[in-house]
């Protein structure tokens, strides 16, 4: 049997370097640029046929997903701000959803199953709220370390307690992707690879397994984008609110 | 095909309500236990580091086994409470 997790390895198509640094041209990267394509060219597709007043299919598609965003945004970051951040959180579901999505196209890759990927969207995400936090509250914003109520005995321990659950959610953020797309693919994997090494008698109870896990997968395709957009507007809603 | 007379289409008065009871409880179950795990984890690694650092082995790393486990229960305890208080707020009659 074939390593189950053989087909997250990555290998260079292109062999290119920059300044010393490693800039291949691997799998991940071009399934990355296929998903940057899709979704550009999904909407271009709709504000390209016109944005009418009475919408065609596609238009109706792209408003309920705009519109589902939308409220989302303004449930956890308020109805005052929502309007900077909406673009940014759209693009991160739409681009999260197309990645992981574009995994489910049999040979292609997942590029959300690389933790360096998710980790680098985490990381953006934890220093965006950051930069948002000190630049609303400027020092004051340090005060998001005591919760509110709490001794003034306790505050030494707190803070510690307080500094971990924040490195903790970039951390949470960027391994609950990684993971659930890792396990769903490599499920998938030993499901179909039991299919394969059996004969027809009992292969078909592994496949038809494989079949339900995959509807699954494209539910939690779904589940994880959205996921990872709330938490985004979950944190950034945070250090909007102090408390 | 579906028509839709003038401005009666708006996306905010497509109500996603019939899903959203399930789709709110998955994000809760995926978020939970991470939450957990990853708080004790990055309170170990602190830990190690510090005692890598200091030379106090292994002290460090038993304090910030305690401390992340407190911080990932704390985690957990915030979330659960959140979701009490908004089932309150948007769903009266609850789920």
């Amino acid at each position: 049997m074939e390593n189950p997790l053989h087909h997250f390895e990555l290998h260079p198509i292109i062999h290119l370097s920059l300044m010393g640094f490693d800039i291949s041209i691997n799998k991940a990267v071009i399934a990355m640029w296929v998903g940057l394509a899709f979704v550009f060219g999904l909407f271009m597709l709709v504000v390209k046929n016109g944005v009418r007043l009475i919408p065609g299919k596609l238009q109706i598609t792209a408003e309920i997903a705009l519109g589902f965003i939308r409220d989302m945004v303004e449930e956890f970051i308020g109805k005052e701000e929502a309007h900077k951040y909406f673009p940014f959180i759209a693009t991160l579901f739409f681009f999260v959803l197309a990645c992981n999505l574009i995994g489910m196209v049999p040979g292609s890759y997942t590029i959300t199953s690389q933790l360096v990927v998710t980790g680098v969207f985490a990381i953006c995400i934890f220093v965006l709220t950051l930069l948002i936090g000190f630049l609303k509250h400027g020092f004051h914003f340090l005060s998001i370390l005591v919760p509110p109520g709490v001794p003034k005995i306790m505050i030494p321990i707190m803070i510690p307690i307080e500094i971990i659950s924040m490195i903790a959610r970039p951390v949470s953020l960027s391994v609950r992707l990684f993971a659930n797309m890792t396990a769903g693919h490599t499920i998938l994997y030993v499901l179909f690879g039991l299919a394969m090494s059996t004969s027809l008698m009992i292969g078909w109870l592994p496949f038809g397994f494989t079949v339900a896990i995959n509807g699954l997968e494209i539910a939690i395709a779904f589940i994880q984008a959205y996921i990872f957009t709330i938490l985004t507007c979950v944190y950034i809603g945070d250090v909007i609110h102090l408390h | 095909m579906f028509v839709y007379a003038e401005g009666q289409f708006s996306p905010r008065h497509i109500q996603m309500n019939k899903g959203s009871g399930f789709r709110q409880g998955l994000s809760v179950a995926f978020r939970l236990g991470t939450e957990l795990t990853v708080a004790i984890i990055i309170g170990a690694v602190i830990g190690y580091a510090l005692d890598r650092y200091l030379g106090t082995k292994p002290w460090c790393l038993v304090v910030g086994l305690v401390m992340g486990g407190v911080a990932g229960c704390l985690n957990v305890y915030r979330i659960a409470k959140g979701i009490t208080i908004d089932n309150d707020n948007h769903n009266p009659d609850g789920y």
